[in-house]
């Protein structure tokens, strides 16, 4: 284990702690989780391909009816969202429009590869800001308390989980009104499983996610988000154009060194500015840090779990990952921010 | 048969999502609604659900009265076994 570390009993085969919810080791220490995904794992490579299959065919029946943009892609300017960039853009020619949420947080380096990733692949960029005004008190009362469903902590913090909130709410709401056929994601494959690689989003499910979205958090504070959600009356007005979800690192190759290497060749550079689990976040750390403290696991173990379970990763490099300290310097730039 | 169904549903949500704490969890109970599962973990139910009982979801399935409740989810797999 790395120096400055917190040495909770993990499980022996991917990197989830004791403290991990509902977990469970066998007499060998291997915990239940691993157990569990055994046989999707074995089953990994053949539902790949017939996901790619499905990518294929989807991708001939949408470019045909868009009218201005094929997809529209949430893009941090991390590694994992320019590459799926790349990927679409490599593999389908698709006509993308890519948006960045910028939560007041996102690095320099990353607004540096966002330019490059952009103008090398051709694609249109939109950047989303809402105000310091709107943003401070959602993530200051998300640092303090976690007040989403209990499942998704386990994937996420909750600073993470109400800023993600209103990236996938700010595209899937672009992708209405411009008519826009497929919402790209950057998922990993440890953060998205293969089932949720290709899904057509449901007007009713994603009323009741935001409506519970907005039920979590105080009345003012919902009430500052609610012009990034979707208005009442779109799930009316465009109910026969939702478009699908695409989370294609679910079922494509994932190598992150080899990633790494294919995003250089279109100027994209690892960024020094961010911690570990980041490489666009300047409010990562902290939330890291928040999040451990509340729960006693790391916010991104779950992903990183999966990925040493998938062979993405080495265990030794899952750990190195997860049970270094936050840099302190990172935590104290955003604690001190949001007080 | 429902019975069943509804049983190995039960067992799957308390110890993937309640952590084996079922005393919050009717029959009737939404799983969204109630913050017992999110976006996310809906997926990971319906993977369950073709894996378990070997039936195919299909997009236009993926509606709250097939997916948001034990009541629901257990006669939507019996309509499609």
């Amino acid at each position: 284990m790395p120096e400055n570390t917190i040495q909770p009993k993990l499980c022996q085969k991917c990197v989830l702690p004791e403290t991990f919810p509902g977990i469970k080791f066998d007499a060998a220490g291997v915990c239940s989780y691993c157990q569990k995904d055994e046989k999707t794992i074995e089953k990994a490579p053949v539902r790949k391909a017939q996901y790619r299959q499905r990518l294929d065919q989807l991708v001939k029946e949408t470019q045909a009816e868009a009218r201005t943009y094929d997809a529209i892609m949430a893009y941090s300017g991390g590694k994992d969202s320019s590459y799926t960039l790349k990927l679409l853009r490599d593999r389908y020619d698709l006509r993308i429009a890519a948006l960045t949420f910028d939560n007041h947080f996102v690095s320099p380096a990353a607004y540096d590869n966002i330019k490059k990733v952009c103008d090398a692949l051709h694609v249109d960029h939109i950047i989303f800001k809402p105000p310091w005004s709107v943003i401070k008190p959602l993530f200051a009362l998300t640092a303090q308390t976690d007040p989403f469903a209990a499942p998704t902590l386990l994937r996420a913090s909750s600073i993470c989980t109400a800023c993600i909130g209103l990236v996938k709410s700010l595209v899937l709401k672009t992708a209405l009104e411009m008519s826009i056929p497929l919402v790209a994601f950057g998922w990993s494959p440890g953060q998205a499983p293969i089932q949720s690689g290709i899904m057509k989003t449901n007007p009713r499910l994603i009323r009741m996610n935001q409506s519970a979205l907005k039920k979590a958090l105080p009345v003012e504070i919902a009430a500052s988000i609610t012009p990034y959600l979707l208005p009442d009356q779109y799930y009316e007005k465009y109910d026969h154009k939702f478009p699908h979800n695409i989370h294609p690192l679910a079922f494509f190759d994932y190598d992150e060194t080899a990633i790494k290497e294919e995003l250089g060749t279109i100027g994209w550079q690892a960024p020094s500015d961010t911690d570990t689990n980041s490489s666009n976040c300047l409010l990562n750390a902290y939330a890291n840090q928040c999040h451990i403290k509340r729960c006693s696991f790391h916010p991104y173990v779950w992903e990183i779990a999966n990925l040493v379970r998938q062979g993405v990763m080495t265990r030794n490099e899952g750990i190195e990952k997860i049970y270094t300290e936050q840099n302190a310097e990172m935590v104290r730039y955003a604690q001190t921010r949001l007080t | 048969m429902m019975d069943e169904i509804k049983a190995k549903i039960r067992a799957f949500i308390v110890e993937n999502f309640l952590y084996g704490e079922d005393s919050e969890l009717d029959d009737d109970t939404s799983f969204l609604g109630d913050g017992i599962i999110d976006s996310t973990g809906i997926l990971e139910l319906v993977g369950f659900l073709e894996e378990t009982f070997e039936i195919e979801v299909d997009d236009e399935e993926l509606l709250p009265e097939n997916l948001d409740s034990l009541d629901n989810v257990a006669a939507y797999v019996a309509r499609k076994i």
